[in-house]
């Protein structure tokens, strides 16, 4: 099995150039922000109309698969259907009603800022992280159609992420359940400010953390909801992150902290919109 | 020549497979880490030079895509490169055994540098549930991508660096 060794192999000065060309990398990316434009770009045009393909090609087989569901399971899924077609035709006309309300107050107050003010695109997400640490993705649109870093990520109903870096024809994008990502949100009843974190330990019951929850009249219950904050600097105002799960009281007996169900399912992300308002214009 | 551009092709297309196909399937625990399979499997074939190129251009891609910290998967897997290289001239590379093992370590060193750059110095103090809910989940994966995928990657190889030889030869022979 052996063969001879070679303790003074021609690898040791490879790898020392190697090594401090990584080390260089990450100084340079640790104090400036711009290093790997271009190659970004370059490789860009290399992967993401590929994956973005495979994509298609997976969304195709989904379907096909999705197909042959059984009979009984669709009809009774129709059945239902019609029902919660019933319960929110009800709840609608209510809305309705709070809507006018609503458009009245506000007239009231000048508010601008609604939901439906802003401008969204749609784009798909074409791969993910490959590595298990951090809740990233990537999706198809980029700086060509007019994508920025830091604009919002919106699908299903809630928050997705952010978007921390932009290609030509791609975005990254730091959903809000990564272990990283801190987010200014309050309390929609009582506009109490909190940080919002990712969890990764967290992730598979699908929940992820808030601390710092000031609510001394114990406002704040299980289902109140929680929305981004007035005083974040990169996240638009009110945007639905998720519903509150536990929430306890901090060893300090000031604030409170606790879990939170994210409005939007991370686990079948396909396509998302893109806030293409930054929070900055809008202050402007 | 022709090998290194087949080489590269492998990478490229594992790369597209590992961020757009292996997230979505949902049976595997956690995302295997093909780059780090490639990585050590062609260092423990070809020695430490390649090892260490195929570990910075592995460790590049995933850093441009999806790192913040620009090089630094990079260092992480040119290390391994060197590392895994090593014992390419100890070993023979037919035998799945030894990749298996390197993979392996490779694995667990790799994440757990990680957890303690990231998310350790960050405060996140919990590492047996990391170990268990992320770590280990990815060795598995990982080693089952090495089990199944190490034959292929050898043989492809294996016959281009026959094939590479055998040209040689002929130039010695026209001379």
């Amino acid at each position: 099995m052996r063969k001879k060794l070679d303790i003074n192999g021609k690898g040791k000065n490879l790898l020392t150039v190697m090594i401090i060309i990584c080390i260089g990398l990450i100084l340079v990316t640790l104090t400036t922000s711009a290093v790997a434009g271009p190659v970004r770009d370059f490789t860009g045009y290399l992967v993401a109309p590929f994956q973005n393909g495979v994509n298609n090609i997976g969304k195709w087989l989904t379907d096909q698969f999705s197909g042959f569901e059984d009979v009984k399971e669709l009809a009774r899924e129709n059945a239902e259907l019609r029902q919660e077609i019933a319960e929110l035709t009800q709840k609608n006309n209510e809305l309705v009603q709070n809507q006018t309300e609503l458009a009245r107050l506000e007239a009231l107050y000048a508010l601008d800022k609604k939901y439906s003010d802003f401008n969204k695109m749609a784009a798909s997400v074409i791969s993910k992280d490959p590595g298990n640490w951090y809740s990233t993705f990537v999706i198809n649109k980029g700086s060509s159609d007019g994508i920025k870093v830091d604009m919002n990520v919106l699908g299903q109903g809630g928050l997705i992420g952010i978007v921390t870096e932009v290609g030509a024809n791609w975005a990254q994008v730091r959903s809000i359940i990564d272990d990283e990502s801190n987010i200014s949100g309050m309390a929609s009843s009582t506009s109490e400010p909190c940080v919002v974190t990712g969890n990764l330990l967290g992730m598979d019951s699908g929940k992820i953390d808030f601390k710092g929850l000031r609510d001394d009249d114990n406002a704040v219950t299980e289902g109140t909801s929680i929305v981004t904050s007035n005083i974040s600097d990169k996240y638009l105002t009110g945007l639905l992150i998720g519903y509150v799960s536990e929430i306890h009281l901090d060893s300090n007996n000031l604030t409170k902290s606790g879990t939170i169900i994210p409005a939007a399912d991370f686990r079948s992300l396909r396509e998302v919109l893109v806030v293409t308002d930054l929070k900055q214009k809008k202050e402007n | 020549m022709k090998r290194k551009l087949v080489i590269a092709a492998v990478l490229w297309i594992s790369f597209i497979l590992q961020t757009s196909v292996f997230p979505m399937l949902d049976f595997l625990a956690a995302v295997p880490d093909v780059m780090l399979f490639l990585t050590v499997s062609i260092a423990f074939m070809q020695g430490r030079n390649e090892g260490i190129l195929t570990g910075f251009i592995c460790g590049l891609l995933t850093d441009l895509f999806y790192g913040d910290i620009f090089g630094f998967q990079a260092l992480l897997y040119v290390i391994a490169g060197y590392f895994c290289g090593s014992f390419s001239q100890i070993y023979f590379d037919e035998d799945v055994k030894m990749p298996l093992l390197l993979v392996t370590v490779c694995d667990f060193v790799k994440n757990f540098i990680i957890y303690v750059s990231r998310f350790l110095l960050r405060g996140r103090l919990d590492f047996p549930g990391y170990l268990k809910g992320v770590i280990f989940p990815e060795a598995v994966s990982t080693i089952l991508i090495t089990l199944l995928f190490y034959r292929l990657v050898y043989r492809i190889n294996h016959s281009l660096v026959e094939k590479e030889k055998k040209g040689r030869q002929s130039l010695w022979i026209r001379d």
